[in-house]
């Protein structure tokens, strides 16, 4: 009995100073981290459409952040979107309410500082507050609207689907006609070698310049890459090729299917039909969107 | 039971006569499924490196505190711990690194080559010792995951570090997971005939 008290004692013991220390580590780093994240996430959505440190992003880019979010009230379901309000110089966000139908449900101002709509928790409690008792949220995605002036350039897509092992998590950047203009792979835990792969050029640009009716169709096949679309593909880290040569050869492969990854078929089709579902998806959410604001004249900055 | 070796022959011992991949055959997951390129070899060695040296000299520092009949669960706690605190430290002050390191990091609370040295070294020896010990194994599981590594990359990809030398693919199959099983059994006995043929050279 003494045995297996002692054995209970130093075990709890040895756990708790365990948690101690990774909990201080987690403290301390936690905000370093986060930064380093966001740092990560700007860096990726300039490059994603095209923007380097020679080449900067023009003075005149907006990136408006639309966060969407699952109503529940009771049994029923709707939807909803936080949006930023184009009022003046007065900003401010709104949460316009849509049922599943794509019909407008209703509309409430939200008051929230643009700093604090960045974090979650704020972010919910500032929604759930106007929209009263017996309503819960789930937060759903999240989109960026980049605009140049009055023009919308590209959406930003941040999403996460599941892949070989867990959720793999992405950046992608489509045109207005929801042509994908690039994709970053932002988190993932795929093999190294085999899955892991996915992050390479030469799987992840594949996806580059694909039309809105090549990605819904699209497929994974399994024969090798042809040699000059490698040369093509990773033409960014290796050089040789001049930006018109790989323009031609991105040209003549850009209605093909994806080709999947040696060792790693399972990784490749997640991310193909991964890719595809967002992008689909979303064009008919935006769809949505847009018909809706523009029928109740919500005034926004995109 | 104090070791009599020197700090020196600790690491060297880790590094040849006992060997993590050829000699004591411990670690076999990732030897095989992980030494696809040179660079990953050479990754997941650091990161073993980190987490063997830190959680031996935790072990060596509370071997009179650590009950025996609990001996293996404090042994994963311990090496949680310092892969959870490594993995978050470099997160956040090296994120370039992270970048590139930060799978195979959580990879390793499951190493057996770990748990293994900690039972039967860091639990009876000296912090300093342990901590040489820690280093030895470190860079022998380096030293057998980037040997792989090279074997494996030029035969399979043609390419070294990612740079092509060959200019073609050999024998893509030297890259799947089943080839890692070939590609250990063949440096084994390559090993091991270089330590006979060594032997027999000092006798004669």
């Amino acid at each position: 009995m003494k045995t297996i008290l002692t054995i209970i004692f130093r075990l709890t013991v040895s756990c708790l100073l365990a948690g101690a220390v990774m909990g201080a580590a987690f403290v301390m780093t936690s905000k370093a981290k986060k930064h380093n994240e966001h740092v990560k996430e700007q860096k990726v959505m300039l490059n994603l459409l095209g923007y380097s440190e020679k080449n900067p992003a023009p003075a005149s880019l907006g990136m408006h952040a639309l966060y969407r979010y699952i109503v529940t009230e009771g049994e029923a379901l709707s939807m909803g979107y936080l949006v930023p309000l184009a009022d003046e110089g007065r900003g401010g966000f709104a949460f316009v309410a849509i049922d599943l139908d794509g019909n407008f449900l209703a509309r409430h101002p939200v008051t929230i500082a643009e700093e604090e709509a960045r974090e979650a928790d704020a972010r919910e409690q500032a929604i759930l507050s106007v929209l009263g008792p017996g309503r819960t949220i789930r937060y759903a995605d999240q989109t960026i609207i980049v605009t140049d002036g009055e023009k919308r350039m590209a959406y930003l897509l941040p999403g996460k689907f599941p892949g070989f092992k867990t959720f793999i998590k992405v950046m992608m950047a489509v045109d207005p006609a929801y042509g994908i203009l690039g994709l970053e792979i932002m988190e993932h835990e795929e093999d190294p070698g085999l899955g892991g792969e996915i992050v390479q050029d030469y799987f992840k640009n594949q996806f580059k310049g694909k039309a809105f009716d090549t990605i819904r169709k699209l497929d994974v096949v399994k024969t090798p890459l042809p040699g000059d679309y490698l040369q093509a593909l990773e033409a960014g880290k290796r050089g040789g090729l001049g930006a018109e040569e790989v323009a031609k050869i991105q040209e003549q492969y850009k209605d093909n299917d994806i080709y999947a990854l040696t060792g790693a078929t399972i990784s490749s089709r997640s991310v193909t039909s991964g890719v595809k579902g967002m992008v689909r998806k979303f064009s008919y959410r935006i769809a949505i969107l847009d018909r809706v604001l523009a029928e109740q004249h919500i005034a926004v900055p995109f | 039971m104090a070791t009599d070796k020197s700090n020196m022959q600790l690491v060297v011992n880790g590094i040849l006569n006992e060997n993590p991949i050829f000699r004591l055959v411990l670690s076999m997951c990732p030897a095989v499924g992980i030494s696809t390129t040179v660079m990953n070899g050479f990754m997941l060695g650091v990161a073993v490196l980190f987490v063997q040296v830190f959680s031996s000299c935790t072990i060596a520092l509370f071997k009179n505190k650590i009950h025996p009949r609990i001996r293996i669960p404090t042994y994963t706690l311990t090496i949680a711990t310092w892969v959870t605190v490594i993995d978050l430290v470099l997160a956040a002050y090296l994120p370039e690194a992270y970048a590139r390191m930060g799978i195979f990091i959580k990879l390793i609370v499951a190493f057996a080559i770990i748990t293994m040295r900690l039972e039967m070294f860091a639990c009876k020896e000296s912090v300093n010792a342990s901590f040489w010990d820690g280093i030895g194994m470190g860079l022998g599981f380096m030293f057998g995951m980037m040997a792989l590594g090279l074997v494996r990359e030029l035969l399979g990809l043609g390419t070294i570090l990612g740079y092509d030398v060959l200019g073609f693919k050999p024998l893509l199959f030297f890259v799947l997971p089943f080839a890692g099983f070939f590609c250990v059994g063949l440096m084994m006995a390559f090993f091991n005939y270089i330590e006979i043929v060594y032997k027999r050279a000092k006798r004669a």
